[in-house]
């Protein structure tokens, strides 16, 4: 018996010991299926472009986002919000009666200060590679980039709401401590960051890019200079920088305005910069695509049988058809509306539009036929893409579209007008710029130009795209031009309020 | 065997004798008697029971049993019943017949004091806990037809609640004392602890194996458990066989139907084009014209369109639900064993395919070896299937309009059905549930397996025994989700056929060693135990997916068969996590009069930086009637109050949050795919959330031990609770340990059981209430944590409950012109009759968003719940009934009108919103729902979620053992269920049951009716 009881004693302690001591180095196992930053590589350089393509990542947002465009844009005399009896404030922004607690606004500020939150982040991990790379100014060109994107989402917002912060660094954080800057000076430090990228970056066309399609290059960053300064009226910067765009002999119109905003205009020698979609030429498959259901119509005929309609927004006003129309337009025209029976039919209640040139119809160059729908009585048609330029296979509206952000027509526009307002310029006159573009458009060419009708001439080229029309009528104080169709506009109306989800989080902006 | 009676059982002994002496007495006035013989044992422990009566019924002609349990009875001729009764046990009634020899086993009494409940690593006598525990055994358990287990405990123990889920095999929420981790991370469950191995989820779990269940409510009871035991601990504990017992054959079955209850009523058509027509829009105008020429006029109302669907009436169906199982219990004086299967079938009441079969398999073995060796194993084997409702059709069928019919012939080019499209009448989206519910197929297989072994060395006979288990579990879920192709319109078309495989494991074993010893020394008893236990916990994860497959036949449904298989869409997952603890425990009294109860446990883990956490708690309890002053008082036989404190543990916050760590994400430029990193640096460190728990409570026995008490006071306090802390602009938060949450209450259970007329008649009546107020006491100097979403804020206030709803106060509606022009607030927001009146919180003149208070959570703030069990001869009938109040529920459904407006509403809002002045204080007009004014979080849309439910009536009937086939028939018992047959409330949605307030998408709870059979042979 007493044998037994040692026995057992024995394999008992054998038990515990085993169970005490043999599991414990388990305690010190990391974690499974994870990447430790802690053990990024820095020293391999062919990586240092990877978080700038993580940056274009979100300049070519897929599928989210979709709201962001429409906001910053629907203000102005060439476009209505559409979608009657959805969004109803969105209509109501349209109108220039604003909501702080509407959702569209706050997603509008999260989406593009979580993209400046990146840009930081890009430039810093991209310095942390250039501290092995042998190639430091290509380190450089990429911070660049990087800097010319955050430019432009800083550049929308300030728009839009005027007084902001400017995030300083890639921990959101510190958003907390930095204080307002003031529209005017944020416009100035877009400026300068301009002038810091622009020795650093390559002096061709983004389509001219072998690494990177499409990114940005040195002109990118004078467009968005001279943007910068039109808001500040510095005409005479303006000036220079759409100068030296334009001196740069690279770039050209697209000579068939129509087919600028279709496929044809993927990549085109106008485009300065663009967000890129693919459907990668399959029919199914992987898709990067861009929302463009937002601006399709709510019924049609499409040429291509089961290609997919959208949701009856972004509708061009009857102000901007007509005055297209008083203009003798039909390139353009035709290209930037989508007709509906309803929508003729409306126009020619006006006696004096009782009669329409006879290319005005429901069915597009292309032949897809719009039916009439309720929610509104025009579409976009910079934002239509013809069902048979669909790969085969896709049929969500819009599939394998670009959405192009700054065109060479605008450069050109700006430099005229920052002429008119007296710049000296050196890259031709004011007429010269103001003519390569009616050209394009069919249009008889002019002797000379005023200020009137460069911005003329703006309205007629980019309506339905940035919202240029609209802050150009508040920078110039022509208020009266955006009053129109039941609503009135007034200059307290320049600005929308901040999120309020946004004063919640962020003491500064409550004073 | 020489054993020490306990006092209890000798006082039994001495007044059985006195029966003894008078039943000689009369036995001698009987002729023609015939002896029956037997023996008389503990049920659960198989120990025989010495000093038990058995009598005649109705006669004084009876004895005692002997010191091993038996005896010998000489009965009269005729029809007689056998009464056996024991202090502490149910009485027994046995019909006589022509039995000879007699096995008796007894039950232990609801109320007992010698009950042994389980708690953690070993067992304890119910009268010698300071802890609050509530146990619940198999036949309360098996009155819930569900399958799953946690339903029992809906409204039955105090302290917990239960949010049952609709869908077949989903698994209910279960809160023990309020919830202390930030709400919305999974992290809020408690531990299921089943036959020793942990578990977060026991779908696989039958009902009818489970012996009992208990729930260890307090840091005493549960801290045993240290890093996992935070939220409660639900112990499970399958059935065994029995020593000495013939073998058994147990059949439990029932069968029946599942029926939808408090279907929400929608509006009809003509109450729809009603708010149409008022609506203001003409586009819906519009739309119900273009129904009256698409499908022509009503011939009631010709301005009404003809279809008036109910579309919640077309996707609901009765459901079937069954449960069969069958068991083969026994043993010998060495060996017990039970063996087992179930099998188990839920329809789903949504007209699709949509069900959860499961089939177990169990055995569970003990065998004693030698005399200081037991060995033991338990297998239990579960294979179910699972087919997932598609859960957006209880929206779709909200938001449908019921002016389109379901079917739409003209509807040409659909395929593979033509159901009717809300597009083709001009609204935004198709609307119609249908083609998704017909052509979303969500299948899972899930396989799981518990498997332990154990070694039971007895060292010291009576004293120290050493015990050592391994425990291993296996889950395997194989999930394969189809997207048939449909085309109903343009833009209501699913072109691609999609096919998404998860392929989940989880691979986790328990080793634990335990020394207990157990030792009394005169008046003071101590039982010292002491173990240690180790975990190793992983599980992977493949998932992949496929396109365009061919859709024919159901065996080509394979990613392997699809043209274009998506290189992102593949994905492998996987984590493992060892833990290492040890523990001890020392539990102490003296004269059963004075206790004390500590225990310690140290946990280590690799999952958190932080590697070792330390959970010690201590309880005390005073027996007061222990004392002499109260000994044998007969107005208050047993009265003990008790208190503790301890710390606990909750592993299963995530390791870390935000993270400095790179993640891939594709564009294309130029046409091409390029790959790039993104990197995000809000990282933080998490740790284990303590929790600190103080109870303090009493449990009395009343009036000859008929009623019994128990009433706890409850405070616990999480520290390190892991909260998000906004990161500002950018929106999206950053979980870090530094918040701290309190959960307080009282419980109270009462009891009252009793019999009458000579014991043929028995009742008990039960009630238990609990309170909660759930708070959240630091926030990392925040005022506030906001959550929810922007138009339906969620705030976290100090000193607030969690995610408390946070919106306007609606004063009334501007009834005419005359109340609008008289208030400035109306004329400088432009508004109309039918309008909102906000309550002006902050009497600035302006109502913004300045002007918004906390409206209510979703926490019960008092649950309580019923009980009646009446039982006259082989009837027996149980009631039992369960409620809350104080809860609020977001109605998200009538808040989605902010985004969308062409949908249907319910019906009480479309009759009885404002449409003239007088009409309603309430409800908006139907333009004005549209208007952003009238449509900011506000208590229109935070709802009283305050409910009373009949939660289940029982009625059964036992057939007796009668002379039918040689007195060999089996027991045999039929009942009649009525789960959830009623539930009153006033929330406009299907069921109150909204786990985290947000009622979106909840599968509606149904009535269950089934008619069952148990026998045993």
């Amino acid at each position: 018996m007493k044998a037994y009881k040692y026995l057992i004693s024995s394999i008992l302690t054998l038990f515990f010991l085993v169970g005490i001591t043999g599991c414990d180095k388990y305690l010190n196992e990391p974690p499974e299926n994870t990447s430790f930053t802690q053990q990024t590589d820095y020293t391999k350089s062919e990586n240092m472009k990877l978080p700038l393509i993580g940056l274009y990542e979100k300049q070519n947002m897929v599928d989210l986002g979709w709201s962001d465009f429409p906001l910053i844009s629907v203000r102005g005399d060439d476009v209505n919000a559409g979608g009657s009896g959805d969004q109803q404030d969105f209509s109501e922004t349209d109108k220039y009666n604003y909501n702080k607690d509407y959702w569209m606004y706050n997603a509008l500020w999260q989406d593009y200060y979580s993209y400046m939150i990146t840009a930081n982040s890009a430039m810093e991990q991209i310095d942390l590679y250039k501290e092995y790379s042998p190639d430091k100014a290509l380190a450089e060109q990429y911070k660049a980039e990087a800097k010319v994107l955050k430019a432009w989402w800083m550049f929308q917002l300030s728009r839009v709401w005027g007084n902001l912060p400017i995030p300083p660094s890639s921990d959101p954080t510190d958003l907390l401590t930095v204080p307002l800057t003031s529209k005017d000076d944020i416009m100035k430090a877009i400026s300068g960051w301009m002038d810091e990228a622009i020795p650093n970056l390559p002096a061709i066309r983004p389509n001219e890019r072998a690494d990177l399609p499409g990114g940005v290059t040195k002109y990118t960053a004078y467009a968005i200079k001279a943007l910068a300064n039109l808001e500040l009226k510095q005409y005479q910067a303006v000036a220079d920088a759409a100068g030296e765009i334009i001196n740069s002999s690279r770039f050209s119109l697209e000579p068939d305005f129509y087919q600028l905003f279709k496929i044809k205009g993927k990549l085109n020698n106008e485009n300065l910069m663009e967000m890129q979609y693919s459907d990668l030429g399959q029919g199914s498959g992987d898709n990067y695509y861009y929302l463009f259901s937002f601006f399709g119509p709510q019924g049609w005929t499409p040429k291509v049988e089961g290609s997919a309609d959208g949701w009856g927004f972004w509708e061009p006003s009857i102000k901007w058809i007509k005055f297209m129309l008083d203009r003798g337009e039909y390139i353009r025209l035709q290209t930037s509306v989508l007709f509906t029976d309803r929508g003729i039919a409306e126009i020619k209640k006006d006696p004096n539009y009782a009669t329409l040139p006879s290319w005005i119809s429901n069915i597009t160059p292309s032949g897809d036929k719009i039916n009439d729908f309720a929610r509104e009585m025009f579409c976009s048609g910079k934002h239509y893409l013809p069902t048979d330029q669909l790969t085969p296979g896709r049929v969500t509206y819009g599939t394998n579209k670009n959405f192009q952000c700054i065109r060479y027509a605008e450069v050109l526009l700006m430099y005229a007008e920052a002429l008119t307002q007296g710049a000296s310029g050196t890259a031709g006159s004011a007429a010269q710029a103001v003519n390569i573009v009616r050209a394009r458009a069919g249009l008889p060419l002019l002797s000379g130009v005023t200020l009137d009708q460069v911005m003329d001439e703006k309205f007629a080229e980019l309506a339905m795209e940035w919202g240029t029309r609209f802050f150009d009528m508040v920078r110039l104080g022509r208020i009266n031009e955006l009053s129109y169709e039941g609503r009135t506009f007034t200059t307290d109306k320049t600005f929308l309020p901040y999120p309020q989800n946004q004063v919640d989080q962020l003491p500064i902006l409550r004073k | 065997m020489k054993k020490n009676l306990p006092r209890k059982q000798v006082m039994g002994w001495f007044r059985s004798m006195f029966l003894l002496l008078l039943a000689i007495a009369c036995t001698a006035a009987f002729g023609q008697d015939r002896s029956i013989s037997g023996s008389v044992t503990d049920r659960s422990t198989s120990e025989s029971l010495p000093g038990a009566a058995v009598l005649i019924k109705g006669t004084s002609i009876g004895v005692v049993t002997d010191m091993d349990g038996k005896f010998t009875l000489k009965i009269p001729s005729g029809d007689n019943i056998l009464v056996i009764s024991y202090v502490g046990y149910e009485r027994q009634e046995i019909l006589i017949g022509n039995q000879l020899v007699f096995r008796i086993q007894m039950v232990l009494s609801k109320t007992s004091l010698q009950e042994v409940v389980v708690v953690g690593y070993g067992s304890s006598k119910v009268k010698d806990l300071t802890s609050s525990i509530v146990t619940m055994k198999a036949d309360e358990i098996s009155k819930t037809p569900s399958s799953q287990p946690i339903n029992a405990l809906q409204g039955k123990v105090a302290g917990v609640q239960v949010i049952s889920a609709g869908g077949p095999g989903d698994s209910p929420t279960l809160r023990i004392r309020g919830v202390g981790s930030f709400p919305g991370r999974e992290n809020e469950a408690p531990l299921y602890v089943v036959d020793g191995m942990f578990y977060d989820n026991i779908d696989f779990v039958s009902p009818s194996d489970i012996a009992s269940m208990s729930v260890l409510k307090d840091a005493s009871a549960s801290a045993i458990y240290g890093v996992r035991a935070a939220n409660g601990v639900v112990l499970i504990e399958t059935k065994s066989g029995s020593y000495n017992q013939k073998p058994e054959i147990t059949y439990n079955g029932y069968f029946g139907y599942q029926v939808a209850q408090n279907v929400l009523k929608m509006a009809n058509s003509q109450q729809f084009t009603q708010m149409a027509m008022e609506s203001g829009s003409e586009a819906d105008k519009t739309f119900i014209l273009n129904a009256m020429q698409r499908y022509g006029r009503s011939y009631i109302d010709p301005n009404i369109p003809a279809p008036n669907t109910d579309w919640y009436g077309e996707i609901l169906k009765p459901a079937m639900i069954t449960n069969q199982s069958l068991n083969f219990t026994g043993g010998n004086d060495k060996a017990r064993y039970t063996i087992g299967g179930d099998y188990f079938l839920q329809d789903g009441i949504m007209k699709m395919d949509n069900k959860y079969e499961r089939f177990n398999l169990r055995t569970k073995v003990d065998f004693k070896a030698t005399k200081w060796l037991t060995i033991g194993g338990n297998f239990i084997f579960s294979n179910a299937l699972k087919y997932n409702n598609y859960a957006g059709a209880w929206s779709d069928a909200y938001y449908a309009v019921p002016i389109m019919p379901v079917y739409d012939p003209s509807n040409l080019l659909a395929t593979p059905t033509a159901y009717s499209n809300a597009q083709d009448l001009g609204y935004r989206s198709g609307q119609n549930p249908f083609p998704n519910m017909d052509n979303n197929i969500d299948r899972m297989k899930i396989k799981k397996l518990l498997a332990n072994f154990y070694l039971d060395f007895t060292l010291i006979p009576k004293t120290l025994t050493f015990k050592t288990t391994y425990n291993y579990s296996f889950q395997s879920v194989d999930q394969r989700m189809i997207n048939l192709p449909w085309f109903i319109g343009n833009s209501f078309q699913n072109p691609d056929a999609t096919i998404t495989r998860y392929l989940t494991n989880y691979n986790d074993w328990i080793w634990d060693n335990v020394l207990t010893f157990t030792k009394s020394f005169g008046k003071h008893n101590l039982t010292v135990m002491g173990g240690t236990s180790f975990k190793n916990e992983s599980f992977t994860m493949l998932t992949a997916q496929g396109k365009n497959f061919p859709t024919g036949m159901e065996q080509s449904w394979y990613i392997n068969q699809s043209t274009v298989i998506p290189v992102e869409a593949v994905n492998d997952n996987g984590s493992a996590q060892y833990g290492m603890s040890y523990f001890g425990r020392v539990a102490y009294n003296y004269k059963e009069k004075y206790l004390l109860y500590a225990t310690m446990r140290a946990d280590g883990s690799n999952k958190y930086q932080q590697k070792w956490g330390y959970f010690p708690t201590v309880g005390v309890g005073w027996v007061i009637t222990e004392e002499n002053f109260l000994k044998n008082n007969k107005a208050l036989p047993y009265f003990k109050i008790r208190g503790s404190w301890g710390q606990l543990g909750n592993d299963k916050i995530q390791a870390s949050d935000g993270a400095y760590t790179t993640y891939v994400v594709n564009t294309t430029m130029g046409g091409v795919v390029y790959g790039g990193t993104v990197v995000t640096n809000s990282y933080s460190e998490l740790k284990w959330e303590m929790t600190q728990e103080f109870d303090a409570g009493f449990t009395a026995k009343f009036l000859t031990n008929r009623l019994s008490a128990d009433f706890d006071y409850y405070n616990r306090t999480t520290k390190n609770a892991a909260i998000p802390v906004q990161i500002p602009l950018v929106g999206g938060s950053v979980l870090k340990p530094v918040g701290s949450i309190r959960n307080s209450g009282v419980e109270l259970a009462l009891n009252w059981s009793d019999q009458a007329f000579n014991g043929k008649f028995s009742y008990s009546v039960g009630a238990n209430f609990t309170t909660l107020k759930n708070q959240a006491t630091d926030l990392y100097g925040q005022d506030y944590i906001d959550g929810g979403t922007a138009e339906f804020r969620q705030r976290t206030y100090v000193g607030q409950p969690l995610m408390a709803f946070y919106g306007r106060q609606v004063a009334g509606v501007y009834q005419n012109q005359a109340e609008i022009n008289a208030d400035p607030v109306a004329i400088a927001n432009g508004l109309v009759p039918g309008d909102f009146k906000y309550v002006d919180q902050n009497g600035d003149g302006k109502i913004d968003d300045d002007d918004r208070v906390i409206l209510g959570s979703y926490f019960p703030s008092f649950i309580y719940g019923g009980e009646i069990n009446l039982k006259y001869l082989g009837i027996d009938l149980s009631v039992s009934v369960y409620g809350q109040t104080g809860n609020k529920i977001l109605n998200r459904k009538r808040g989605e009108v902010i985004w969308t407006s062409d949908a249907n509403m319910d019906a009480d809002l479309a009759v009885n919103r404002w449409h003239g002045d007088g009409t309603t204080n309430k409800y908006p007009s139907s333009a004005g729902l549209r208007k952003g004014w009238n449509q900011k979080m506000s208590d229109f849309f935070v709802e009283d979620g305050s409910f009373f439910r009949i939660q289940n009536i029982q009625l059964g009937y036992t057939l007796q053992s009668k002379n039918w086939l040689k007195g060999n028939f089996p027991e045999t018992r039929i009942f009649l269920t009525a789960e959830r047959p009623l539930t009153i409330f006033k929330y406009h949605g299907f069921t109150p049951e909204v786990a985290n307030g947000v009622d979106n998408q909840t599968y509606p709870v149904a009535a269950v009716y089934t008619i069952g059979l148990n026998v045993k042979f």
